[in-house]
């Protein structure tokens, strides 16, 4: 009882400057124990401390009492309430203490299957434990995990949006590639959805993992579904775990590839149901048909490229649709989604494509052009504080040093075998 | 504290002295304090009792040179070390290489000393009296190792010494001079090659480029405010503030006449054709830019960390 009262005092009494805030952490990590055994903290001394103020202090207590008795609504609507009026500055003092107590709030949330009220609380946790706009927390792919749980991808997407230069612990990285990736499908922006799905497949590993397996699976129909390729090996910068493996794993996806290379829309479809217990395992069933229906558009694109003017009959025919009118809502659809310039005249049946409209002579161009030249000085900016970080390295200096003295023996640039061992 | 030199000798330095001094001053810095991960493995035994010496620690040499009539002119410089019990420069060593100097450059001879600091001291006399057996009048110089980016011109000043009459007692105390910086061919292509060694943010522009737009930049700012004050003269006019002047108002509308006509569409289409061109190129432009920085840094990074990448293979340095 004493302990717990002197602890609340010196909590209310040492919350107000930095200097304070480092010895109250103190004091709070060596009560941590005592505070867990201790039967006597209830609710109610909680009701003493401000979160807002107290931040540090109410977070300890928070973190002991949700561990042990307290109710599941209750400890949802308790830490909801804290992550939403905490202190970023005290927070950021015990990062880890602030991480499991929300990876708590997560899973509490998911057992009462409410995910909705969890995305907003979670979505602010991590703008308040990010050091800066540029690192990777822990609580990312938690916060994307539910923002899928609940299918509010705008919420998700908004964290997405920044660009990411520092990675604590892979498997964090690895998951918030992941699930952003399949945000980006919710939301239909295949681009991004495939460079998020790409990194996670090329990214470093020693051993192939199943994450990255997903992600392979999905990014491979990803690809179909933007750009209409498929090649069957990984690109180049992958590690030599992942291209010695991700094959055997996914043969069923190879297969849907190759078919979609040669373009015969029955084909395609019949290995799509000679494999769909496998694609049904990996949640993946929608992905396929949108992949499949894609390949309509595909060949329809291929059309742009042969003829000038074409009738609506004559597309059906190629491209092996039952009838005109459904060629023409292809080709209407397309024309709205922008990715064919062509007129379609009714009265006689014909389609003509036409050239990208596009002069590239209007103001709102300038601003397009203003927006990206600002993005990429930005990203240069990055790139040489990153380069001068590297030059001054004490491993590459050192190494450096011992590689030229190699080179120093004349100027045979040849053939010199390395047998000269420093 | 010291004051201008009366002596009436003009000093010539060269920027091969000014970077020998930095390098000695930066080289027993980065000694002392060695950074954390490299020097863990190689100097574990010996960095435990010199973890954190003096930060700035003060480093001393001679400089040599020619000294024709008024002109002196110091032309390099080497280094020595300093005995902290006796406070004096190591006697023997300096004449060693004073002799070694004198082999490959007959004409130079000691023309004094410099060390590193923000003051002279009186302990620096010392060490100047020590040497006026050398040279009658040595000189100082003295590099200020702070970095100010304030300052605009070399944190580097020259002393000499004169003997002057305080209190009845004649002294030697420090006096000012001041010098001009000579250089050689040979020394103008280094000091080039160091100042484009400059870091990303730099601030002046040191590219042609660069100096033409400003000046463009300049003239069309002076432009604008040209036209401001026309403006605001014609409403001050047209509000009845100010009587109205119909020679100003001719010459006004005369120069109004003389503009191209911006109206068109014509016009209008050419400009934004033109700037899009011209923001295309940049944008080209900063592309390249970041394809060969990152193209650079993973070269570096492939040296520093891939463990089987150099089997006999050339890395183009630079």
């Amino acid at each position: 009882m004493n302990s717990t009262e002197a602890l609340i005092a010196s909590i209310q009494g040492l919350s107000a400057s930095s200097g304070d805030l480092s010895a109250l952490h103190g004091i709070l990590r060596k009560a941590e124990d005592s505070l867990r055994t201790n039967s006597d903290v209830q609710l109610a001394t909680l009701e003493q401390l401000d979160p807002s103020i107290h931040s540090l202090g109410y977070l300890y207590l928070l973190e002991a009492l949700t561990r042990g008795p307290v109710s599941k609504a209750k400890s949802v609507l308790l830490i909801a309430r804290f992550i939403n009026s905490c202190d970023a500055g005290q927070i950021r003092l015990a990062s880890e203490k602030f991480v499991t107590l929300c990876k708590r709030f997560k899973d509490r949330v998911l057992e009462l299957k409410d995910p909705l009220r969890g995305v907003a609380p979670l979505v602010s946790a991590v703008r308040k434990v990010q050091v800066s706009a540029k690192c990777l927390t822990a609580l990312h792919p938690d916060c994307l995990q539910l923002c899928l749980q609940a299918k509010c991808y705008k919420a998700g997407f908004s964290i997405l949006s920044d660009d990411i230069l520092e990675v604590d612990q892979p498997r964090d990285f690895y998951l918030y590639c992941y699930y952003g990736g399949m945000i980006c499908i919710g939301l239909k922006r295949f681009q991004k959805a495939s460079e998020l799905l790409y990194n996670v497949v090329t990214a470093p590993m020693y051993q192939v993992n199943a994450i990255a397996v997903e992600a392979y699976k999905k990014y491979i129909l990803v690809n179909l579904i933007h750009s209409g390729q498929f090649s069957g090996s990984l690109p180049k910068c992958a590690s030599s775990a992942a291209q010695r493996h991700f094959k055997t794993w996914c043969t069923p996806y190879y297969e849907v590839g190759n078919r979609y290379n040669d373009g015969k829309i029955r084909e395609l479809e019949a290995v799509v149901v000679a494999h769909s217990s496998d694609f049904e395992e990996d949640n993946n069933l929608g992905l396929v048909k949108q992949a499949v229906s894609s390949l309509y558009k595909r060949n329809i694109l291929r059309l742009t490229q042969k003829y000038l003017t074409l009738s609506l009959q004559d597309i059906a025919n190629m491209v092996q649709l039952a009838n005109a009118k459904e060629a023409e809502m292809h080709v209407l659809q397309m024309i709205q989604d922008g990715q064919i310039h062509a007129l379609i005249n009714q009265k006689d049946g014909m389609v003509r494509f036409l050239e990208d409209p596009e002069q590239y002579k209007t103001s709102e161009m300038i601003e397009v052009m203003d927006s990206v030249i600002q993005r990429t000085i930005g990203l240069s900016k990055n790139l040489l504080a990153m380069d001068e970080s590297l030059s001054r390295d004490p491993l590459y200096l050192g190494k450096v040093g011992r590689e030229r003295q190699k080179y120093d023996f004349g100027d045979d640039f040849d053939t010199v075998p390395q047998q000269f061992s420093m | 504290m010291a004051p201008s030199s009366s002596s009436g000798l003009t000093f010539k330095l060269h920027p091969l002295v000014i970077v020998n001094i930095s390098d000695h001053y930066t080289r027993v810095k980065t000694q002392l304090n060695p950074p954390p991960s490299v020097c863990a493995t190689e100097n574990a035994s010996s960095n435990n009792g010199e973890a954190m010496l003096q930060p700035n620690p003060r480093v001393y040499g001679c400089v040599i040179g020619v000294q024709r009539g008024r002109t002196v002119e110091i032309f390099n410089s080497f280094e020595l070390l300093f005995d902290p019990s006796t406070e004096t420069l190591d006697r023997s060593f300096l004449e060693k290489k004073q002799e070694l100097y004198k082999k490959v450059f007959p004409d130079f001879y000691v023309l004094g000393w410099y060390s590193t600091g923000s003051d002279a001291e009186e302990s620096d006399m010392l060490i100047h009296k020590a040497l006026m057996d050398i040279n009658e009048s040595p000189v100082y110089v003295l590099l200020n190792p702070a970095i100010n980016h304030a300052q605009k011109d070399l944190p580097v000043t020259i002393y000499e010494s004169e003997l002057h009459v305080i209190d009845g007692i004649p002294l030697l105390i420090f006096a000012h001079t001041s010098y001009t910086i000579e250089t050689v061919e040979a020394e103008r292509i280094s000091v080039d090659h160091v100042a484009h060694l400059k870091p990303s943010d730099g601030g002046s522009a040191a590219t042609q480029l660069a100096a033409h737009l400003t000046g463009i930049h300049s003239a069309i700012k002076m432009l604008n405010s040209r036209i401001r004050v026309l403006h605001q003269y014609l409403a001050a006019m047209e509000k009845g503030d100010i009587p109205c002047e119909n020679s100003l108002l001719r010459q006004v509308s005369s120069l109004l006449r003389r503009l191209p006509a911006m109206e068109s569409e014509r016009f209008h289409d050419n400009f934004l054709m033109e700037y899009n061109d011209k923001l295309l190129v940049t944008y080209l432009a900063m592309i390249t830019n970041c394809t060969s920085t990152m193209n650079e840094m993973v070269d570096k990074f492939n040296i520093a960390y891939d463990r089987n990448a150099r089997r006999g293979g050339r890395t183009a340095f630079m």
